[in-house]
């Protein structure tokens, strides 16, 4: 294998390690706070998506302002959803939380699924491009679009960082995951925590949707892919381990270009696969597990 | 300040206060002793509003406090420190510190508080940027009063803070207790070992099997035949 291959390669995994990773953060700070296996994650994916579409393509909104819109509008979505459906399980549940979560949320999935379909039909909305432009990196045309939304992955995350370690309400919700009496004791409200963490992770799988609108078209199973790519990526980070899900995603995203380069196409999966089970066999904590529990340490 | 008053609580279906009575006033430091079970822990979790009591009433600063939730008491400046401590462990010891004052939102009362605590805990300012977990035992106790003070309550509850820990590091903790009360901190404070409770406390209440069966001054309590008999081992 030549250097030019191995750039290729690391470009091109890195471009889609992003979305990884932005996805993965969204899933590990829901579950590490709220102790939810979240698998209706993707919906909020596609909600990014459509409301993208149709601020872009149907109102003509600039790229950067549609792709903020759509973030804003999957915040509120998980907001509304964190008080319609969580609140009161969390109110009225007895034991078994994360069984009866896991189930919301499975639950959750079909119904979004079926509202997209009802209200958008089941056809593909997507754009060419919002630049009409490439870039060269190491010599390969690569299409401005990619380059912005790994950009604004990188953003999204780093303001993530820096909002759970330098605010008062960032350090608020690392608190409620290690330790919800003491944050109860120290004056935090739960409720607003637990709502404000799940419109976060909503967000940030928005705006994976928005911003790459132009490679995969709103839809209304669009959600599934970026869901287990997501998953698998937490899996092998370590469960509620942010900081493992941005290494981890990023590392899925080279492997998966790395495997389908070396073994074909629709092999890559197959790949990504065996390495789970692997590591599932040899170190079930998750590639980070044993070393950090919670939110972001 | 603080006036509990029929207070009946427990778990599910299982009682463990049986009305429960007691006041604390402004700047006094009041004792809860007794043996294992008899609802020292209870009484305290009912007053914070980590538990809703079954029936009585609790009234701090003259406001009907029961049935609040705990976040809402935590910000009327009712601070409690509980027997195992809730630290987040895997924050450093500031941000531990910086959390306690999480209702304080002027950021320079907020470093005010920060730096009489670190003052008043010099192995705190030590181990600052240390991670809460791996702070040794007694460290962690003064992490927790340190934690539990940053946000100026009113009323310090603190919950066995002699636990499991060596008898030089038991004095410490309670030295602390002492410089805090001194500087007019009010405490109520739950404790096994009575005989150090009582030397330090005002006055004191005996609980046995969910029940007050004994209070008064801590001096006359010291002298008191059957807490003599009962607690202290002496005749």
């Amino acid at each position: 294998m030549d250097l030019s291959i191995i750039q290729n390669l690391l470009v091109t995994g890195l471009l889609r390690g992003g979305l990884y990773a932005l996805m993965s953060v969204g899933l590990a700070l829901v579950f590490g706070v709220m102790n939810i296996c979240h698998f209706a994650h993707g919906e909020y994916y596609v909600i990014g998506a459509y409301v993208a579409y149709f601020a872009y393509a149907l109102f003509g909104l600039n790229p950067i302002l549609a792709i903020l819109v759509a973030a804003a509008a999957s915040f509120l979505a998980g907001a509304i959803t964190e008080k319609l459906l969580f609140y009161p399980l969390r109110k009225f549940n007895k034991g078994e939380w994360v069984m009866n979560a896991f189930l919301l949320t499975a639950g959750l999935s079909t119904v979004l699924q079926s509202i997209f379909r009802l209200s958008f039909g089941m056809k593909y909305m997507g754009i060419i491009q919002y630049w009409d432009a490439t870039v060269s990196i190491f010599g390969m045309n690569i299409a401005v679009d990619r380059v912005v939304a790994f950009g604004i992955a990188l953003v999204a995350i780093g303001g993530l960082w820096l909002f759970l370690r330098r605010t008062r309400t960032g350090r608020a919700i690392r608190a409620v995951s290690q330790d919800e009496r003491g944050a109860q004791l120290a004056g935090i409200d739960l409720n607003w925590i637990q709502t404000l963490t799940f419109a976060l992770g909503s967000m940030l799988a928005g705006l994976g949707g928005a911003s790459l609108l132009s490679l995969s078209p709103a839809y209304p199973f669009a959600g599934n892919k970026p869901l287990i790519a997501s998953w698998f990526v937490v899996t092998i980070a370590g469960l509620g381990n942010v900081e493992g899900a941005i290494v981890g995603g990023l590392l899925v995203g080279v492997f998966e270009s790395v495997s389908y380069y070396l073994l074909g196409q629709g092999w890559q999966d197959v790949a990504s696969l065996v390495l789970l089970i692997l590591l599932l066999l040899f170190k079930p904590a998750g590639l980070f597990g044993t070393r950090v529990k919670s939110v972001w340490e | 300040m603080l006036a509990v008053k029929n207070l009946q609580a427990g778990y599910d279906c299982l009682q463990v206060l049986w009305d429960v009575s007691l006041a604390v006033e402004e700047g006094e430091f009041v004792a809860l002793i007794g043996s294992n079970g008899a609802g020292k822990t209870t009484t305290l979790r009912a007053v914070a509003g980590l538990i809703k009591p079954a029936a009585g009433e609790i009234f701090f600063l003259g406001r009907n406090i029961s049935g609040l939730p705990a976040h809402l008491i935590s910000r009327l400046g009712l601070s409690f420190i509980t027997e195992d401590l809730n630290l987040f462990e895997a924050m450093t010891v500031r941000e531990n510190l910086l959390l306690g004052a999480y209702s304080q939102r002027d950021d320079r009362k907020v470093h005010t508080s920060l730096d009489f605590i670190l003052n008043l805990f010099p192995i705190l300012l030590e181990r600052r940027n240390q991670l809460a977990g791996t702070l040794s035992g007694g460290e962690r106790r003064m992490l927790a009063l340190g934690r539990g003070m940053m946000g100026t309550p009113r009323l310090l509850m603190v919950d066995e803070p002699s636990l499991g820990l060596a008898p030089k590091m038991v004095m410490a903790v309670f030295e602390a207790l002492k410089v805090l009360h001194g500087q007019g901190v009010t405490i109520l404070l739950v404790e096994q070992n009575v005989n150090n409770t009582l030397h330090l406390a005002d006055k004191a209440y005996v609980l046995e099997h969910g029940r007050i069966v004994l209070q008064g001054a801590s001096a006359a309590l010291l002298e008191d035949p059957y807490l003599k008999e009962t607690y202290l081992g002496r005749r």
